[in-house]
Order: structure tokens, then sequence, then C-alpha cells
């Protein structure tokens, strides 16, 4: 593939160090860490500039307080610093920084910026759960779409300086803020749709999530060197044609960092890109390095293999220690450990080469975001194989999950049954049992709620309690117990309806006909229709009712009504969107109420 | 006057008590006029708690017990 750099697209003159000084006031030690690879300090900055330092779409004040609040939430205390420290510069009292800091809901701000905040801390922490009535909200709250766009960037960028940071631990600029614990969860979901009056109801829905209007190569010239080094112009780009100026300082960056071959080699950037998207479980990103690495002479295989799992492939143990570096600044950045990079020198590689590599692993991380919070839609066909782990990996034992932690770190400290578990992990059998014997009923609702069958979630007891204790290790306390357990017991039940080749489908998303469904009895019910039954009488006529609905239905159900977990907490267990949870919710609610009405109006008695 | 539409689009929030004081008293102005929705409001309100309140599927002791014994037993052996 022709580099960039012959056609020079990305070459013009421009000084870093002047941007960076007359943006930060100074020129951080983020930067400085880059000093081995000029070009990468360019297109940091360049990104700096135009993302974040200009007033676009949001102020950059604005912009600031995403950054901060993502540097925070990711418990990175460098780049906490350095946004803490251009908000003040901004003019910001310390006492709202310290807000942000810790949870940006104190912070006194406006509803709009709070709406704005929490879209890009779900964008940051579980990018692939954002849908379009995310940035519904946001319109809802006066965002535009290119507001919205520039958003979905700057949380790129904070992603991006973030694993810069990880990966290169700079010294910090400035006496870092105090980072107050958190024991409360910043970002309790529970409203970002729901807060919203009128807010669409269309649960879902694919992406693009904003209008991209045409763009050609005459008007962007920046998008006649894409065609030329790409072959087309992937819609990752074309996504974000209303801002022009951010697509320009990407396609610098991409330019700088990914296009020379005087250290890595193309192959080794792509198979990074392509191994790091995996762990982020991007699909999208999946498809185009895949897709690349061919173009690159690799078989289709290879890829794929690379895709599934880098560490079966057959790479060089040099490029494999290259790709397992690469990946520990994917979402399970937080065991990234500097020693990893001490390793990969004794394999050969330079200073530069791992700056490097961790400038390829920043900038992925950063097209991983972007491509989330806007929905592109992939230019090529996904590799099968890869959507099948990837649907293995979201059903399996969360030991596998790489976004277990995704939804709230904050939950570890009120987890009621961490104390036992921290005792099994210590090789206390024994306690096991007492573990089990406080979740027996909802491992047993959950089995039911998802095999729609007693004798069989009897069964089904056995093997779940088995697999959580087989699995516990993998347990990392990132969710809650019960959360993971519901998953445990999910897998087993969906084991089992694989082999009764079971049809109906948990996931199946027939939005339209959720959201179509609508009432029909409109008999008025008794005052207090359950006094007219027995305790048991009424226990029954519910149970029968849970079984006539569809196993979707009745598994939302049965968590949040009888086992009384909130809507957020189902989402987790389910691994569904808030949005489908509501949906379906809903659903199963009305459907219950049909089943129950010849029971419960005026006219009926007592004929359960 | 919303419309039985508007109504229903809301209802689910209103149902988990997640509407806007604003949203809601738009909300109950029509549950005062509509009989159709006032109907289907209390009967799923109604539905909530007695599902909520039915302890549906509740293993009897007698079954769990040797459920969790034949677990632990196996869990020893295996140790052992």
């Amino acid at each position: 593939m022709p580099g960039m750099s012959e056609v020079g697209g990305w070459q013009q003159e421009f000084d870093p160090f002047t941007v960076l000084r007359e943006g930060f006031g100074f020129v951080p030690n983020l930067l400085h860490a880059q000093a081995a690879l000029p070009r990468a300090i360019a297109a940091h900055a360049k990104l700096e500039e135009a993302l974040c330092f200009r007033d676009g779409a949001l102020p950059r004040i604005c912009k600031e307080r995403i950054l901060l609040s993502i540097a925070a939430d990711r418990q990175d205390s460098y780049c906490t610093a350095l946004t803490s420290a251009a908000l003040a510069s901004l003019g910001v009292p310390q006492a709202q920084i310290e807000s942000l800091a810790s949870n940006y809901r104190d912070a006194g701000l406006p509803d709009s910026d709070l709406a704005l905040l929490k879209f890009c801390l779900k964008l940051s922490r579980n990018g692939s759960s954002i849908c379009f009535e995310d940035t519904e909200v946001l319109r809802a709250h006066g965002f535009g779409n290119e507001a919205i766009i520039e958003a979905v960037v700057v949380t790129a960028l904070a992603v991006y300086r973030c694993t810069l940071s990880v990966a290169l631990a700079p010294e910090a600029d400035c006496k870092p803020p105090l980072l107050r614990p958190k024991n409360v969860s910043a970002v309790p979901e529970s409203t970002l749709t729901a807060s919203v009056p009128k807010a669409h109801q269309k649960a879902e829905r694919s992406g693009p999530f904003v209008p991209a209007p045409y763009l050609s190569s005459n008007e962007f010239e920046e998008f006649a060197i894409v065609q030329k080094s790409h072959g087309f112009i992937p819609n990752f780009f074309r996504a974000q044609t209303l801002r022009p100026d951010l697509l320009q300082a990407e396609l610098y960056a991409v330019g700088s960092i990914l296009m020379p071959e005087d250290l890595l080699t193309r192959a080794q950037k792509e198979s990074i890109l392509l191994a790091v998207s995996a762990a982020n479980l991007n699909s999208y990103c999946v498809a185009v390095h895949c897709n690349m690495l061919r173009g690159l002479g690799l078989s289709a295989e290879e890829a794929d293999q690379i895709a599934v799992d880098h560490r079966l492939s057959n790479l060089s143990s040099a490029d494999m220690a290259l790709l397992d570096f690469a990946v520990k600044l994917g979402p399970r950045f937080l065991e990234f450990s500097r020693e990893d990079a001490a390793q990969l020198q004794t394999l050969g590689f330079t200073q530069q080469q791992i700056l490097e590599g961790v400038a390829v692993t920043a900038l992925n991380n950063f097209a991983n975001t972007i491509q989330m919070g806007l929905g592109v839609e992939p230019d090529f066909e996904v590799p099968p194989v890869f959507e099948h782990r990837k649907m293995k990996l979201l059903d399996a034992t969360p030991t596998l999950m790489p976004r277990e932690g995704a939804v709230s770190l904050a939950e570890t400290i009120q987890d009621a049954d961490a104390e036992l578990v921290a005792e099994v992990k210590g090789g206390n059998l024994e306690v096991f049992e007492e573990l089990a014997r406080r979740h027996t009923q909802l491992i047993y609702r959950a089995l039911i709620a998802i095999l729609g069958d007693v004798a069989e979630a009897q069964d089904a007891m056995q093997d779940t309690l088995l697999s959580a204790f087989k699995h516990i290790g993998g347990f990392e306390g990132r969710s809650k117990f019960s959360t993971w357990l519901v998953s445990i017991a999910r897998n087993a039940a969906l084991q089992r309806l694989r082999a009764r080749r079971f049809t109906e489908s948990l996931d199946s998303d027939d939005a339209d006909e959720d959201r179509n469904f609508r009432p029909r009895q409109i008999a008025a019910w008794q005052e207090n229709p359950e006094q007219c039954y027995s305790r048991s009488e009424i226990q029954r006529l519910v149970e029968r009712g849970l079984l006539e609905l569809p196993a979707k239905y009745r598994t939302v159900v049965m968590l949040r009504d009888v086992e009384h977990f909130s809507t957020e907490d189902v989402a987790r267990q389910l691994r569904l969107s808030v949005p489908a949870v509501k949906t379906r919710l809903l659903r199963g609610r009305l459907m219950l109420r049909e089943w129950l009405v010849p029971y419960m109006t005026r006219s009926s008695k007592g004929v359960a | 006057m919303i419309t039985c539409e508007e109504f229903f689009a809301e209802f689910a929030d209103y149902l988990e008590n997640q509407v806007s004081p604003e949203v809601r008293q738009e909300l109950e102005l029509h549950l005062a006029q509509c009989r159709a929705c006032h109907v289907l409001y209390d009967s799923s309100r109604k539905t909530i708690k007695i599902v909520s309140e039915s302890d549906s599927f509740e293993l009897p002791q007698k079954v769990f017990d040797p459920i969790i014994d034949r677990v632990m037993s196996k869990l020893r052996t295996e140790r052992s």
C-alpha cells in the first residue's frame, strides 16, 4: 500500500511545541515522554490543537470537563492533574474541579452539561452500549450534530491521552489534585433516556447516529489521499464529514503514526490495530484491519486468527510479544505494568519501536471510541469467526469478559458478598456453601426465566454452582458478585437451550414488535384484587403467567419484579442496553397484565 | 392535553417513577380525563405489585439442600 507520506498530505509545516505551549501554557510531560519519536508528538499536538484547544461546536471549557471526568474515571492521575490545571487556568474554581474529578453530578452544572458528561463517560467506559437514543438525549438537550461529533471525538482524545499515560507513565507536570476514592457510583445510568420527555422510542437503532453529508475529494483534499492509500473512503471518515476540521487532524495523526515504515512495519502496525480492536470487541475496526492485513499479503485465515486469538497465530515470538503488549493497553489497561515494555526490549525492539507501538495502540483506542460513539457501519463483512467469538465472549463466563469492569468500577465497595468471595478465592472451599445458599433463589429464578421449565431449572442448578466455583478465580470484583452469578446461570441455561436446539432467541431484537405491542383489555380491576385469593393461589397464578411469556420478557420481568434488581443491574446481568431492558420490561408486564385480567376485574371472583 | 399515544410513550418511565415533574403533571392530567389509560395504568400498577409480592418460583429448602450437598461433596472430592 502506498504511504501517505509519498503524497505529502501530512507533511505540512507545523511546529508542535509552539502549538502545545499556546494550548497548555507549557509542554506537558506526556508529550516529552514521546521525544524519541517526533512524528508521534506532531500527531498528538495536531489532535490536541483541533480537538481540544479550539472552541468548536463545544467551548474549550466544556471539552476540558469531559477530559477531566474521563481521566478521573479511568483512575489516571497524570491526566487528571493535567486537565485540572487546564480548568484552573480557565478560571474554574477548585471546588468544582474536585467535584468533576470525584462525582461530576455534584459540580453544580446545568442539566445539559450533565447529560453531555454522562454520555461521554458511558462512551469511554462501555462504548459498545452506546445507541441512537443516547445521541437523541443529547439532541433533546440542545446539542447539534456537530457538537455530538465533537463530544465523541473529545472522548476519544481522552482515551488516547490515557492510553499514552498508562504506557509511558510520565512524571506529573504539576501537583496532582487529591483524587477522592470513588465510593459513589459516578454514573447511575438509570436516567440516561428516562429523564428526557418525549425521547424517541427507537430502541437500539443502528448507526450511523449522525447524518454525514457527501464530501468530495475536490472539496476536501485529504480524501484524495485516503482514496489513494485505501482505495476507497472508509465509512469511519465519511461519518465525520460534518466536521472536516476534526477529520483533518485525525488524518494527519493517521499519516504520521501509521503510514511511515521506518520503525515497525505496516504489517506489525495493522496486527496491533487488529488485535487491540478485537480485544475492544470492535467489529467495525476488526473488519477494516483484517482487510488491510489481507492487502498486505497475509492469508485470510491468518488475519482471522489474530482477530480471534493472536496467541494461536503463526506470528514470530517477537511479534506475538508486541501484540501481547499492545493488547494490555486495551480494555484491561489497569493491569498494564511498565515491565511489559522492558520485556519487549529483551526481544530486540528498540525504544523508538516500542514508542511507536504505544502510539499505534493509542490511535487505535481513539478510533475504536469514535466508531462506537458515532455508530459507524462496517465497510466490509466482519469475519464470521470473529463475530462468533465475540458472541461467545459476550455470552461466556465473565472470566473471559474483557469488559466485566466497564460498567461500574464503584460497585466493588458495595458488594455484600465481597468478603466471602475473597475467602473462597483464598482457598476456603467451605465458605462457598454459604455463598451458594445466599444466592440459590436468584440462580434458580434466572434459570427458570431462561429455560421456562421448573424441572430443567432444578437440573441445571448443580451445573451452575459447579461452574461458578470453577470460574470464581477469574471474578475480579468489578461487577457485583450477583451480576456475575446471573451471567454464569445464563450461560448454563443457554447451553441447555442449544442442546435442545431451541429456536427462540433471547437476544433477538424485534424492537418494532416490542414497541407496537398495545394492551387490549380495558375492564377496570377491583380495588385490591389479590385479596380475593390466597397467597399460594396468587403465587401459582403468577407462575403460570410467567411461564406463558416468551423467555426474553420473562427473564427481564423475573429479575426486575421478582428478584427486585434495578433496571441497570438487569441490563448488566443480561448484557443488554438499559433502553432494551425497559422496552422488554414494559412488554412483559403488559403481557402479564393481560393474563391476569380474567381473575382481577370487577366481574371475576376467585376462579384461579 | 396529550394524546393516548403520547401517554403510552412515557408509560414505562411513569410506572418506574422516572419522569420529570413537568411530564408527570401532563400524564396525570391525561389520566384524570381518559378512562382507558386510567384503567391501563391502574391495572399495570397492580400487576407489578402482585408479581413483586408473589414470591414466584421459590425453591423449597427441601429441594435445594440436597443440590447444595451434592455440589459441596463433589467439590470436596475433587480437592482431595
